[in-house]
């Protein structure tokens, strides 16, 4: 005879979570929509562009504060980096008998990082990039849309021409950088599905009955 | 859902710091130390401090909404715990406690011979005998001994007289 079944299907055992919470869920595709966005859609020097950039920066802080006061497996110390242990975790998916983890795995974790690390620089230079933000730049852009031409040497750059120079590369290379990191973040996130037997997107969506809770 | 609208409050929070903090910076950045900028960075500031506070309630929210998960699933198996002390004190036979936890799930005696595939009248006997071994009248009485564990709650406490 049999007891009755628990209710609904929680998180598997040892495994991660059936369903993200709703801070990592809203930040993460908060942050893909905006870094998608400015790197294809808004040219750079847009206010949009500019509004936008602070957004993904204000979602990667609540991540980041997240990480500290969030639910056990959102903080740091769940998923802590270590190329070590990311590497024996590809050992072990090559090897067919990928082990479980409560949060990230590791080598997910090494991605999440460099992905934090990525757009952290992105967002820090390009900060510095237009030091006015998006209010200043609007409004010298109308100014000088309105013929006032002499708002280009008065506001914006504080930097010198070189370091600006060098700061727009670096903020170039990071975007290049995230892009390629973020498509191997989701070709990542198809192997493991394979590997693990379980589908790793959902719980970053609605859960197993496209249910949020 | 509560966890879900807070979590959309934090985060609309938080881009709103965002707006705060692009629009203070150009002030700022200009030099401007007017009551009107510092009472800006003020009001940003505080929103940020609020920010982390509604992110620490949410977590908490959130942890507590677990353990009342957690706490439910364990009445719920010490409830079939109880269920099935119960049944062994009736001795029950194996095909008997099949039945009689079908008809507590609330099934009519059509479905439990469909799931069985037994003959109505094979099920009908069954229950009879159930019901009998418990000392109960019906169907009615028969989950209303388990019921009534449940409201003492007392999960894991003395089986049901019989």
């Amino acid at each position: 005879m049999s007891a009755p079944a628990a209710p609904g299907p929680e998180v598997p055992e040892g495994g991660p979570p059936a369903l993200w919470d709703p801070i990592v869920r809203l930040t993460h595709w908060g942050i893909a929509a905006a870094v998608l966005l400015n790197a294809t859609v808004t040219a750079e020097s847009d206010t949009l562009h500019l509004w936008i950039g602070y957004v993904a920066g204000a979602l990667l802080v609540l991540r980041l504060v997240w990480g500290l006061v969030g639910p056990p497996e959102a903080r740091f110390g769940a998923f802590p980096p270590s190329p070590r242990r990311a590497l024996a975790h590809l050992a072990d998916l090559l090897g067919g008998r990928p082990k479980a983890y409560p949060s990230h795995n590791p080598a997910g974790a090494l991605m999440v990082y460099a992905l934090w690390a990525t757009l952290a620089v992105l967002v820090l230079t390009g900060i510095a990039l237009a030091p006015d933000g998006p209010g200043g730049t609007a409004d010298r852009n109308a100014a000088f849309g309105r013929g006032e031409w002499s708002v280009v040497l008065e506001g914006g750059a504080r930097l010198g021409e070189r370091d600006e120079e060098m700061v727009e590369d670096v903020h170039e290379t990071a975007a290049n950088l995230l892009l390629i990191l973020a498509a191997l973040h989701v070709a990542g996130v198809v192997v493991e599905s394979r590997g693990m037997r379980r589908n790793l997107l959902r719980p970053m969506l609605l859960g197993a009955r496209g249910r949020a809770r | 859902m509560r966890p879900a609208i807070l979590a959309g409050v934090v985060v609309i929070q938080a881009l709103a710091a965002a707006f705060f903090l692009g629009d203070v910076a150009a002030d700022l950045a200009v030099g401007a130390r007017d009551a009107h900028s510092l009472i800006e960075a003020g009001v940003t500031l505080a929103l940020a401090l609020g920010i982390v506070f509604g992110a620490v309630e949410l977590a908490r929210t959130i942890q507590a909404l677990r353990s009342q998960e957690a706490a439910l699933r364990a009445a719920a198996g010490a409830l079939g715990e109880v269920i099935t002390e119960a049944f062994r004190d009736w001795r029950l036979t194996p095909a008997e406690a099949d039945v009689a936890l079908f008809a507590l799930k609330g099934l009519d005696v059509a479905d439990i011979a469909g799931l069985r595939g037994a003959a109505a009248g094979t099920v009908r006997a069954q229950l009879a005998s159930i019901y009998a071994k418990a000392g109960v009248s019906g169907r009615a009485q028969f989950a209303a001994l388990f019921v009534e564990d449940l409201l003492a709650l007392l999960p894991a406490a003395a089986p049901p007289a019989s």
